[in-house]
């Protein structure tokens, strides 16, 4: 085992060879994994609650019964149906059976859209951006990285309102020029352009950058490619690990976003789901605590197949950003 | 061109800022702009469009006198910013011949007043631009009227002396800097005029500050006194002020003493005590006063705040260090013991949330409920309960502690932190050399003094990140509460940024709602500022 190198043996484990020969057992040890064991129930005991009581009767809730008499999974469908989390209305041409239109609708469709629109635009302005600060010579460089460091401090609660201030007015601008299609504000720009630039992201993808070896970039340039050419076909295709990490988190963070949905949306058209479920549950249906916890699964559920998929390179990325300064 | 030296560099420049100007020109406008746009709306009254401006209102509605008391802090804190850039200037003055550098510092203080005057123009031109909305609401919006509207704004008779002004201002740095770069290039002429520049600034604004606190507390005097009533602000801002001083220096002596080697440290420390006591019974006799007319919900909500972050931070912290320590001895399973810790982080919290509500439900037969009644305490109400822990328990008023309710959000906050914490201190444990660790063994170390004496020090950067991260979280936490609080408890879980929240949401007070996000944006400055002095000196960075 490769720690036993670097880690450090609890000292019972670190005494016992020498006093004596063949410890019957290891009770530090057992100790250890009962601790930790302790943690993982914790850890996932809500969940596994949740899925089971998304099964239950109403009563079964109500009486917290561990399991479920039977599976009830018309409470899954109804959830679906009651909270508005996806309706798609296929229409086909009933003689021929030729698609003639398919709508998607419900915030679970919405808040895939505003994650897509947020984690591309994201990219697309911080890449290049992490890039300059990381292998680029230019006038005012730390003061500027400094500058946007510096507004990683500000709370959100301070930013609140002149955002919806900001909103409010470059909507209307927008509006003038495109037509009510080019609304901010209750629309998709509001919901995703104040997030482009994304200073944790910069800092991230900048950390990553500074640690390709400079003899690339020498090799790039003697073949005469410029920074553009070498960000696209060399910086790129060695960066698949952080830019997953920032797709997971983007995802994360438009699948959590209420505070400021709540602000922006007026109605259902592209208000996300964290602002359904809060709804579905404080507004909607007080009582129906087994659809409550249906709801809950369905909105957990692609964040965790998610996090399943991108786990390595996600949690040492995010490790990463902690011991790094 | 582009072949020479010169050209590359230029060229090199070029690209760069072409990379950085879609985010900068994002974090300018929802990075940067906000924090001055913020505190401009917060001197206004303004309900979803600019009214009139009310001065320092809103802050005293907010914190009652103790608002103009803080604003004379805020100029005088800029003043002292102020100062220390003049100290910076006057040495590297010092280095060079003075006739030299009297254009670049004159090219500094004429571009540091053009940029206050840029600033005095954007900020007379913002309230106007901002109403443009309004004014064309309800017709037919096309991009003519708009920029019609907009090009008047700008020939507005507020707007337009100010921004002649502007122009005039711009025009003269011009003409400085020129005439700097022309005739009297040297190594410091860029420090010099940057500093000059800063340093007229920073003064300006403090006088600016300053004028208005003054201005602002005599009207306010005035108006107390037209009413038959007197307002001691001038006096307690003098013993606040005392008491503060008293406290702060009481701190630096206590710390001087402890280092002290000599029999006076044991005088230092009982002169230190007095202080200590004289300042803080000063500052107990007239803050309450100070603050008598204050937002009595706002009060809560910051107490309430300061609750959550002492209940939370530190046991998550602790809990998260030893899941870690326990991760990095020779175990198996160590990623999926991670990666299982991980998952309450992750998941959204609007979902967690929902479940704990249920756990803790005020149900006889809810979970938590059942478990207590497995080790024979009886059923509480939790979310619904509004009495505090200390009442529960039975302890007297002053310890009475946070409402039970508040409890639950903090277990919940807890429990979704932990993993985070356990996975960024299991990196920082990686991040030690195992050498250190041989060495102490065979030095005769234990299990402990090896943790106390080589883990703690060499992990203290990481525990450092890791509760600013927490602290500003606390301050941050919106969701967890936005579900778990309920109607019985009313706004006994409403930390101070929730409550803004309510306030804009319900009432849409937009220049209040600011004034108090910006007292708390200055209390989040202080606490950090105050942990990095605390936290600062014992953070080890081997």
């Amino acid at each position: 085992m490769a720690s036993d190198r670097t880690g450090l043996r609890p000292p019972v484990n670190a005494k016992a060879p020498v006093e004596a020969p063949r410890p019957p057992i290891d009770l530090g040890r057992i100790a250890i994994y009962a601790v930790l064991f302790a943690g993982v129930l914790i850890a996932i005991g809500p969940f596994l609650w949740m899925i089971s009581a998304s099964f239950m009767t109403l009563s079964e809730v109500n009486l917290t019964r561990l399991l479920p008499e039977n599976l009830l999974w018309e409470n899954y469908a109804t959830a679906l149906r009651r909270a508005n989390f996806l309706n798609i209305e296929v229409t086909s041409d009933p003689a021929t059976g030729v698609l003639q239109s398919l709508g998607i609708s419900g915030y679970i469709w919405n808040s895939i859209r505003i994650t897509l629109i947020t984690v591309t635009g994201s990219l697309l302005v911080c890449i290049p951006a992490a890039y300059a600060f990381a292998r680029m010579n230019f006038i005012g460089r730390n003061f500027i990285f400094a500058l946007f460091l510096s507004t990683m401090m500000i709370p959100g609660i301070v930013m609140l309102i002149p955002h919806l201030l900001t909103v409010i007015w470059l909507g209307r601008l927008s509006e003038s020029l495109f037509g009510p299609a080019g609304a901010w504000f209750n629309n998709w720009p509001a919901l995703t352009i104040p997030f482009f630039a994304s200073v944790f992201n910069i800092f991230l993808l900048r950390q990553f950058f500074i640690q390709i070896p400079d003899d690339l970039w020498e090799a790039a340039r003697i073949d005469g490619a410029g920074h553009p050419r070498f960000l696209v076909s060399v910086v790129l295709p060695l960066s698949k690990a952080p830019i997953m990490t920032i797709v997971t988190l983007g995802f994360i963070g438009s699948w959590n976003a209420l505070m400021w949905p709540l602000l922006v949306t007026i109605n259902d058209e592209w208000r996300p789901i964290a602002v359904g479920l809060s709804n579905f549950v404080t507004a909607d249906t007080p009582g129906d605590l087994n659809l409550q916890m249906a709801a809950s699964v369905i909105t957990v559920i692609p964040i965790l197949a998610l996090y399943f998929v991108a786990q390595k390179q996600f949690t040492e990325g995010i490790a990463q950003t902690g011991i790094k300064s | 061109m582009l072949n020479t030296r010169r050209g590359r560099l230029f060229k090199e420049n070029l690209t760069a800022y072409l990379f950085l100007a879609p985010a900068g020109i994002l974090i300018l406008l929802f990075g940067l702009f906000p924090v001055a746009f913020a505190f401009f709306v917060s001197l206004h009254r303004w309900r979803r469009f600019p009214d009139s401006y009310i001065g320092l209102a809103n802050y005293e509605k907010a914190l009652g006198n103790l608002g103009y008391i803080l604003f004379f802090w805020l100029a005088l804190l800029v003043l002292a910013v102020g100062l220390r850039v003049i100290r910076q200037l006057s040495k590297s003055l010092r280095r060079f011949e003075l006739k030299r550098q009297v254009i670049p510092l004159l090219a500094g203080i004429v571009c540091g007043y053009a940029v206050l005057l840029a600033v005095d123009w954007f900020f007379k031109l913002i309230p106007v631009i901002m109403l443009i909305p309004r004014q064309v609401r309800g017709q037919n919006v096309s991009l003519e009227l708009f920029m019609e509207k907009f090009g008047e704004s700008f020939s507005n008779p507020g707007v337009y002396p100010a921004g002649n002004l502007m122009l005039a201002g711009f025009l003269a740095a011009a003409a400085a800097l020129a005439l700097a770069a022309w005739r009297f290039r040297s190594e410091s002429c860029g420090a010099v005029i940057v500093r000059s520049g800063m340093a007229t600034a920073a003064l300006l604004s403090a006088v600016f500050l300053l004028r208005l606190t003054l201005d602002e507390t005599n009207l306010a005097i005035a108006a107390a006194r037209d009413s038959g009533e007197s307002l001691p602000i001038w006096s307690q801002l003098v013993f606040v002020s005392a008491g503060i001083f008293l406290i702060a220096s009481a701190y630096i002596i206590f710390q001087r003493g402890i280092r002290a080697q000599s029999n006076r440290r044991f005088a230092l420390l009982v002169f230190s005590g007095l202080s200590l006591a004289v300042g803080g019974y000063l500052l107990m006799a007239e803050a309450p006063a100070a603050l008598a007319s204050a937002d009595d919900d706002l009060l809560q909500g910051f107490w309430v705040t300061i609750m959550y972050a002492g209940g939370t931070v530190p046991v998550q912290l602790a809990i998260g260090l030893l899941l870690a320590y326990l991760l990095f001895q020779p175990i198996r399973f160590r990623s999926f013991f991670r990666m299982v810790y991980f998952i309450p982080y992750i998941t959204p919290f609007v979902a967690t949330s929902i479940v704990f509500r249920i756990i803790f439900d005020a149900g006889k037969t809810a979970p938590a409920n059942r478990m207590l009644a497995i080790v024979g305490i009886e059923p509480q109400r939790w979310i619904l309960e509004r009495s505090s822990i200390g009442s529960l328990l039975g302890l007297p008023d002053f310890l009475a502690g946070p409402a039970l309710a508040l409890i639950v959000i903090m277990i919940y906050s807890t429990w979704t932190y932990i993993g985070y914490d356990a996975v960024i201190f299991l990196a920082g444990l990686g991040n030690i050399s195992g050498e250190l660790y041989e060495a102490a063994r065979i030095d005769g170390a234990n299990g402990w003094r090896i943790f106390r004496h080589i883990t703690l020090p060499l992990l203290s950067p990481t525990i450092f990140f890791l509760s600013l991260v927490a602290i500003i979280g606390t301050f941050q936490a919106f969701t967890q509460i936005w579900i778990l609080r309920t109607g019985a408890v009313g706004s006994k879980v409403n930390t101070a940024s929730v409550y803004i929240f309510d306030e804009l949401q319900n009432s849409n007070r937009y220049g209040y709602a600011s004034s108090m996000a910006f007292v708390l944006f200055a209390l989040i400055l202080l606490m950090t500022l105050f942990q990095n002095r605390i936290m600062g000196r014992r953070v080890f960075y081997g």
